[in-house]
């Protein structure tokens, strides 16, 4: 193994707690040059992989959002008509009117493909979108060039970017978009691996409050019934909240006395349903 | 390489295309794949694009890699690789000492049976104690040795997480949740239903209509005249009655409720209402249908535009359905059978289906689903249904 670990290898960020099979996984698509498809339960970690991945190997990143309504286009360039009308009109500003390309703005993958340096691309939630606009857009990101039709120009990427994009969806990416990337589907950390997760984020932490938190959670994530289960987020904040009360006891938790339950459930029905379920549980 | 492996996985369904597997062979060509853990999650990163096949994928390599692995190193095998050391020892007795770093002396005073033996008892302990020698025989890594010498956290780097060989990791089939035969989901269902959409009109004008800036600027002679429009919004209205009365629905429970929930999350615009069996006079807002009652004629003064889709079974006796006084209820009858109630509502929004939990080759042995059949158009609660009757509602808009 040794002699493919080189600097530029990924092995987490400072507050990103990577498990191997991950890591080699990017490591291998980022040798590979192929796009990442990310796709797990929400709180995984999906979105937050492409910073620490931009932060540990010291890279620009950028985000495209996507949004239902996008259009491919919008995530190449754009071209500012509004202002050209205007600048034409009145004639003050420093711009050519005739030259269009001043009036062209990259956009998201336009400008991971102008940048001089090798940036991290993360196209976020990538199901929000049409299944044309997911084929298109890796036909560019295979290519890696996009015309520029306005002045006929093709914009080819100066240094192929690393490309993560995570998707929330249950459903399968069409087939041409998976064959273009390599596939990871992330699975909620088990309490092993939370322990770490913790840990990063509280390095002063004790012992017991760990131990007990994680142990609650995982006990509550199981309880039949709720909607949306709390993640990884939700836990952090919470130990958050926890460690802020001067009033809150360890032994709390053991005895099953849970505070804070609003911070690890969002939705009244399943608040109230974990509210029971843990008075019972006391009983 | 692992052509084998590729054909046993298209064998058991897994849809692998050729481009991945030549991706993989490039990925072993470039030298990133080198050893079976690196191979495991490579092989699934590339091939396998869908975490639904994840595990039968765990179960395809455990099958397949297993026999080189986790079983310990047959007599025949051992002896096999012992007989080519001796070979190698023959021709050249300093280098395979010096490899197996043993005295070269101790072995020239064995006879070659008792070499044979002193062999085979040093591999039988490597398969136990191997420390990151692949290469420990000398052909590269192939031979068998090189494969069940594989030993974990011999060949495992750092073995951080969970110190597991991939076979163990694969035969852990930790991917059984996602497996695809079960049953319907809520987030399935959404994607069933994402296709229910109404764009339309909606909030402050905020988005320029570029063509009608520039007309309206030429007929202003040339002063700039910037023409708004309203952005686009989901403006379906949806009206989901479910049937949760009675035994017959018992079994659908957890499926409608998945669609209920769902639906809540989807659609800004949507009405849920209850009946029991079939709808008489009145839908009820509370499940329990006691207390909030909507009487069917005030339907009509609803939008038409609304999608209207009941969920039910549509099994009951004839007669509860075509008879005046059908319903078990005493207080709901007001001499219109329940038929005729449905038909009011079919004609009155043009678009509504029927979603029937079930399945359709059961249909015809029903006679009251035959008849609703005949009002509204029926889909199995499946996601194929729910697809088929998505694109139904949404044609004629």
């Amino acid at each position: 193994m040794s002699q493919t670990r080189s600097d530029s290898d990924f092995r987490g960020a400072s507050k990103y707690v990577l498990d191997e099979e991950l890591a080699k996984i990017i490591n291998i698509s980022m040798s590979m040059e192929m796009p990442l498809l990310l796709k797990g339960e929400p709180g995984t970690g999906k979105t937050t992989l492409a910073y620490a991945i931009a932060e540990a190997l010291n890279m620009r990143l950028i985000v495209l959002n996507v949004k239902s309504n996008m259009k491919l286009v919008d995530a190449l360039y754009q071209y500012d008509t509004l202002t050209r009308l205007n600048d034409s009109r009145f004639g003050d500003s420093k711009r050519d009117v005739s030259n269009i390309e001043e009036y062209i703005k990259m956009g998201k993958i336009g400008q991971g493909f102008v940048a001089s340096e090798k940036v991290v691309l993360l196209i976020d939630e990538i199901d929000k979108a049409d299944t044309d606009f997911q084929d298109d857009m890796l036909d560019v990101l295979d290519q890696m060039q996009f015309d520029i039709i306005e002045i006929d120009k093709i914009i080819t990427a100066y240094k192929r970017p690393v490309i993560i994009i995570t998707s929330n969806a249950k459903k399968d990416l069409s087939d041409p978009f998976l064959g273009r990337c390599n596939f990871h589907h992330i699975a909620f950390p088990d309490q092993d691996m939370m322990r770490d997760i913790i840990h990063v984020h509280f390095p002063d932490i004790s012992k017991e409050l760990m131990q007990n938190a994680i142990r609650s959670f995982y006990k509550m994530r199981d309880f039949k019934g709720i909607e949306k289960k709390p993640a990884t987020r939700e836990l952090i904040n919470w130990i958050r909240a926890l460690k802020a009360d001067s009033d809150f006891r360890v032994k709390d938790l053991i005895k099953g006395d849970i505070p804070y339950l609003g911070v690890l459930f969002k939705k009244s029905p399943d608040y109230s349903l974990a509210r029971n379920l843990n008075l019972r549980m006391r009983l | 390489m692992f052509t084998d492996f590729f054909y046993l996985l298209k064998r058991i369904n897994i849809p692998v295309s050729p481009t991945s597997f030549l991706r993989l062979q490039k990925a072993l060509n470039m030298g990133l794949i080198i050893s079976l853990d690196d191979f495991y999650i490579s092989a699934r990163a590339i091939l396998i694009k869908s975490e639904r096949y994840f595990d039968l994928y765990d179960q395809a390599f455990a099958h397949h890699f297993k026999g080189a692995d986790l079983s310990e190193p047959n007599k025949f095998e051992l002896s096999e690789v012992a007989r080519a050391m001796l070979d190698d020892w023959l021709k050249d007795p300093k280098g395979l000492s010096e490899l197996l770093g043993i005295d070269e002396e101790t072995l020239n005073k064995l006879t070659p049976d008792e070499l044979l033996q002193y062999f085979i008892d040093r591999l039988k302990e490597q398969t136990e104690e191997h420390h990151g020698g692949n290469k420990w025989i000398g052909t590269g890594g192939t031979s068998p040795v090189g494969h069940s010498g594989y030993h974990p956290g011999g060949m495992r780097v750092g073995g951080v997480s969970r110190n597991k060989s991939a076979v163990k990791v694969a035969m852990d089939r930790r991917y059984k949740d996602y497996a695809q035969d079960g049953p319907l989901t809520q987030s399935q269902i959404g994607e069933a239903l994402k296709r229910l959409r109404n764009m339309v009109p909606s909030g402050p004008k905020d988005v320029v209509n570029i063509e009608e800036t520039i007309r309206q600027t030429i007929k202003n002679a040339g002063e700039i005249f910037i023409s708004f429009d309203r952005r686009l919004k989901d403006r379906l209205k949806v009206i989901l009655a479910i049937d949760n009365g009675g035994w017959s629905m018992d079994p659908y429970i957890d499926i409608v409720q998945t669609i209920f929930s769902y639906s809540r999350n989807q659609f800004k615009e949507l009405k849920i209402y209850f009946f029991h069996n079939t709808i008489y006079d009145k839908l009820w807002e509370d499940p329990s249908r006691m207390k909030k009652p909507l009487y069917v004629e005030d339907l009509a003064r609803l939008d038409t535009e609304t999608r209207f889709i009941i969920v039910g079974d549509a099994s009951m006796a004839p007669y509860e359905l075509m008879n005046t006084d059908g319903s078990i209820h005493m207080e709901e009858r007001s001499g219109k059978p329940s038929y005729e109630q449905l038909k009011f509502i079919a004609e009155t929004f043009s678009y509504s289906i029927w979603l029937n939990p079930k399945m359709a080759n059961q249909w015809p042995l029903t006679r009251s689903i035959n008849l609703i059949n005949e009002i509204f158009p029926m889909f199995e609660l499946s996601l194929d249904g729910l697809e088929n009757g998505t694109n139904y509602l949404m044609q004629k808009s």
